[in-house]
């Protein structure tokens, strides 16, 4: 036999592709030839897989061998993810196995040099291109191709085992069926969290209704706190969304929970010197997700606003909007879920102080602060929080203040409200629906009317401060129409950033 | 050689670095400016020089006044570190009227902003000059007090005028953002500065600055400052000239007042309201006018006792819920309504009250801080 075709698959973006990996054994010198656009970890591939089979006493070719990757598309072919599939294809080639008993099988898995297995990048989208084969993936990856499919996984630890498996020789070795459902422990709780009453509230809307906060304070002040506990308020993510979240994670190579599913919201903080590739996704040949994809369906939580490259930040606002990044480059494009609730803390100005009266920053200062971030980005955040130290009887006093588990009963119940009436959540309602979801009672209507025509509140900031007093209308009093009292405190968690000044007719004059 | 000559000859002779402010000044007072200039022997003005300063003060509308001319102001005249020539536009008529100095610090509260520009505002309802120095904050609020006194009115001939001593040359606008008063200020009031054009803003010339605007103030007050800071040294050059200063009392928690309670603390007359500068002035006209009243609507009970628990200080919505112990959405509320009446102001992120305490709380009427409101 010279020729044999052995399937498996290459990643872009978090979509798995298959590729038929054809292999050619022919007289002439020896040798070992990639082609069909494999990047450099591929080409690397057959170092690996001449090593790990002569590690496993399996034969290797004296022969001319020629590799081509081939799936119709012109694109790069990446990652050490193809090297089983290749040492398969060989032994098939040498009539070491059968071409039938591999006629139904697809092949996951990194060689190393002793013949064991490897994870590779991308396990569950992987997998999940692969419906129509049996794929055999690394046991190390065992979840997480359970998570793609339930029937169709074999896994093995190296590749003699693998071998044998195919020559039935051995049983495959059954996925254990005990998994560990991921307990919420080690998510730090709100009730370390001492004072801040205000923020603790705009931290449970925020959760509620989905809705992008800003905390603005001193250093010192908890702002890193209060948004790392934001995310213990999040019901776990169910059906969907888990999976997309965990297809996301899988294809970012990052630790995945012992369950294989990432079922509880993630929470992404990436430093504030992130490169613009880091944060939307792209930068290798496969378009790795970026941080707001690792974030889908969990908190984005960027701190020191101010610090992040201006291209950065403004690089947030359209996937704000559609909830999805497109990533295109000179060869290849993907779509990329990024649904994330933005969460991000700032100084208030250069000194940090804020507080008008202790802050040694002018007017002119604080302005070239702000500048930093843009208009249309600071109109996104539906609420923005004044945080300062807390008091010392607070911090200080024996009392926990309210666990997170206690929030994260009435978010849900406010969530499952906001679904029930909206189908989505409150901070997704579009302006049309407001008028039907969340009516206004007319102390409301009027209150909101005096911000408007004040100059207070833009077009867009009236909606956002609807979807947000529909949410605190959720949460406290469960009413079919939203008061005056709800937009009130919509209101008073969504103060100006720019500082205002006299507050009086005098700045119109 | 014609008058309008003399004052080209005195702006050209100012802009000479061998000659200092106290020498020149000295010579001025003897002789006329080309008097002084034939004595500089070869570094005697080229005639060029002339022609371009003449060129310049018309294209810049500037007029020049200089120790020895008619319309020098007096208050200036016995003045021992008098500048010799000053640069100005508008009119100088405007230092006939009562003038009171308005200073404070660059980074001001709302509550000091608030307190700058009413006060401004009801003085220049009273027919008098307000003087301040163009910069940041405190300034250019007690400025904007005036304009919006202006604007209100038809008749600006009873309105106090406007008084801006700079530091820069008068075409060199600083800081930027203040070019709206800046005309303003030219076109209804008096823009001052001892500065040749094109001088640009440096740091020394502010305290140079500072000596002209408290020697043209008959009353200097001090709404905001620091321990340490360019309205200290007005409050300085105002005692050194036996210049009444008197001070807004702050919080004490409150930095940008350690100056003016430091000040209170060594015997400065306070100012709560317009009358006590009224009263300072020898105008104490609160029999004869019906009390300044406030139009704001009053306050409930309970908002009037959430603006004594803000009073003074500028607290984030966290910590009025720590001081009060009251809901954060009933205080959020309240905020809210106390906001839409024009009570109270968020600052980025934090709350202040506007408006002095009467003993009855807030929410009643009282003289003084009368509502800019229309």
């Amino acid at each position: 036999m010279s020729f044999v075709s052995v399937r498996s698959a290459t990643l872009l973006g978090v979509q798995g592709a298959p590729v038929d990996i054809e292999i050619h054994l022919g007289m002439g010198l020896p040798g070992f030839t990639i082609v069909g656009q494999p990047d450099e970890a591929c080409r690397e591939s057959r170092d690996r897989v001449r090593a790990a089979l002569l590690s496993c006493d399996l034969p290797w070719p004296n022969k001319r061998i020629t590799v081509n990757l081939a799936n119709g598309v012109n694109e790069r072919k990446g990652g050490a993810g193809l090297d089983v599939a290749i040492a398969i294809g060989l032994l098939v080639v040498q009539e070491v196995l059968a071409a039938e008993s591999i006629a139904e099988f697809a092949f996951i898995g990194e060689l190393g040099l002793d013949g064991s297995l490897r994870s590779v990048p991308g396990v569950v989208p992987l997998v999940a291109s692969l419906d129509d084969r049996v794929v055999v993936v690394p046991r190390i990856a065992e979840r997480e191709g359970l998570v793609a499919s339930r029937r169709a996984i074999r896994s093995v630890s190296n590749l003699a085992e693998l071998v044998r498996c195919i020559r039935q020789e051995e049983q495959w070795q059954q996925p254990a069926d005990n998994c560990v459902e991921q307990t919420p422990h080690d998510i730090a709780d709100m009730a370390d969290v001492r004072g801040q009453t205000a923020a603790r509230h705009a931290c449970e809307i925020a959760a509620a209704g989905a809705h992008h906060m800003l905390l603005v304070g001193p250093p010192g002040a908890g702002k890193s706190m209060l948004a790392q506990r934001l995310v213990g308020l999040l019901p776990n993510l169910v059906s969907q969304d888990a999976i997309v979240t965990t297809i996301v994670h899988s294809a970012a190579h990052i630790a995945l929970p012992a369950s294989g599913l990432v079922s509880r919201p993630p929470l992404r903080a990436p430093h504030h010197s992130a490169s613009l590739v880091a944060m939307v996704g792209g930068g290798t040949s496969s378009l790795r997700p970026g941080e707001i994809s690792l974030a889908t369906n969990g908190v984005l939580f960027l701190d020191e606003l101010g610090e992040f490259a201006p291209s950065v930040l403004d690089a947030l606002r359209q996937p704000l909007e559609e909830g999805v990044v497109r990533v295109a480059r000179a060869k290849s494009s993907v779509q990329l879920p990024a649904k994330f609730l933005l969460v991000a803390a700032t100084n208030p100005c250069p000194c940090g102080e804020g507080t008008p009266g202790l802050c040694v920053c002018d007017d002119r200062a604080k302005q070239k602060y702000l500048r930093r971030f843009s208009g249309p980005l600071l109109d996104r955040f539906d609420l923005r929080v004044a945080v300062t130290r807390p008091h010392v009887d607070e911090l200080l006093a024996a009392k926990p203040a309210e666990s997170s588990k206690d929030i994260a009963l009435r978010v849900a119940t406010a969530r499952d409200l906001a679904i029930s009436r909206n189908g989505c959540l409150n901070s997704a309602l579009s302006a049309d629906a407001l008028e039907k979801c969340a009516p206004l009672s007319s102390a409301a209507a009027s209150l909101l009317r005096h911000h408007v025509e004040r100059g207070r509140l833009s077009g867009r900031g009236y909606h956002r401060i609807r979807r947000v007093a529909r949410t605190v209308s959720d949460l406290r009093d469960q009413s079919e129409c939203v008061d005056e009292v709800h937009v009130a405190v919509a209101l008073a968690l969504r103060v100006g950033v720019q500082p205002q000044f006299s507050g009086d007719k005098v700045v119109q004059a | 050689m014609s008058l309008d000559d003399e004052r080209v000859v005195a702006a050209v002779l100012a802009t000479k670095p061998t000659l200092t402010s106290r020498k020149l000044s000295q010579l001025l007072a003897q002789q006329t400016p080309s008097e002084v200039a034939l004595t500089l022997g070869t570094n005697q003005p080229t005639l060029q020089e002339y022609e371009r300063m003449a060129q310049r003060l018309e294209l810049t509308a500037m007029s020049v006044t200089h120790v020895g001319a008619p319309d020098f102001p007096n208050m200036l005249q016995h003045d021992p570190t008098r500048s010799p020539v000053l640069f100005f536009r508008g009119n100088l008529g405007a230092l006939e009227q009562r003038r009171v100095g308005i200073v404070g610090t660059r980074s001001a509260t709302a509550a000091g902003r608030y307190m700058a520009s009413h006060i401004s505002f009801d003085l220049a309802e009273q027919g008098i000059a307000t003087v301040s120095g163009l910069a940041r904050g405190i300034d250019a609020w007690a400025h904007k007090g005036v304009s919006v006194a202006y604007s209100r009115s038809s008749d600006h001939s009873r309105l106090g005028i406007p008084i801006g001593v700079v530091a820069s040359g008068l075409d060199v606008v600083y800081p930027k953002e203040n070019i709206e008063l800046w005309n303003f200020i030219s076109e209804h009031g008096l823009l001052l500065s001892e500065s040749p054009p094109g001088t640009s803003p440096e740091p020394y010339r502010f305290p140079l600055r500072n000596r002209v605007l408290a020697a043209l103030s008959e009353v200097v007050v001090v709404v905001e400052s620091r321990a340490t800071g360019g309205s200290m040294i007005t409050v300085e050059e105002a005692q050194k000239r036996d210049i009444t200063v008197m001070a807004v009392p702050g919080s004490p928690r409150n930095t940008s007042s350690a100056g003016t309670n430091l000040l209170l603390q060594q015997g400065c007359a306070p100012v709560v309201s317009v009358d006590d500068v009224l009263v300072a002035l020898g105008l104490d006209t609160r029999r004869v006018h019906p009390p300044l009243y406030d139009d704001r609507t009053s306050l409930l009970p309970e908002d009037a006792a959430l603006a004594c628990a803000l009073a003074g200080d500028a607290l984030t919505l966290d910590q009025l819920v720590m001081r009060t112990r009251r809901d954060v959405v009933d205080i959020a509320f309240a905020l809210g309504r106390m906001e839409s009446m024009g009570w109270v102001v968020n600052n980025g992120g934090w709350w202040e009250v506007l408006g002095a305490q009467t003993p009855t709380g807030y929410g009643g009427n009282h003289g003084g801080s009368h509502r800019l409101a229309d």
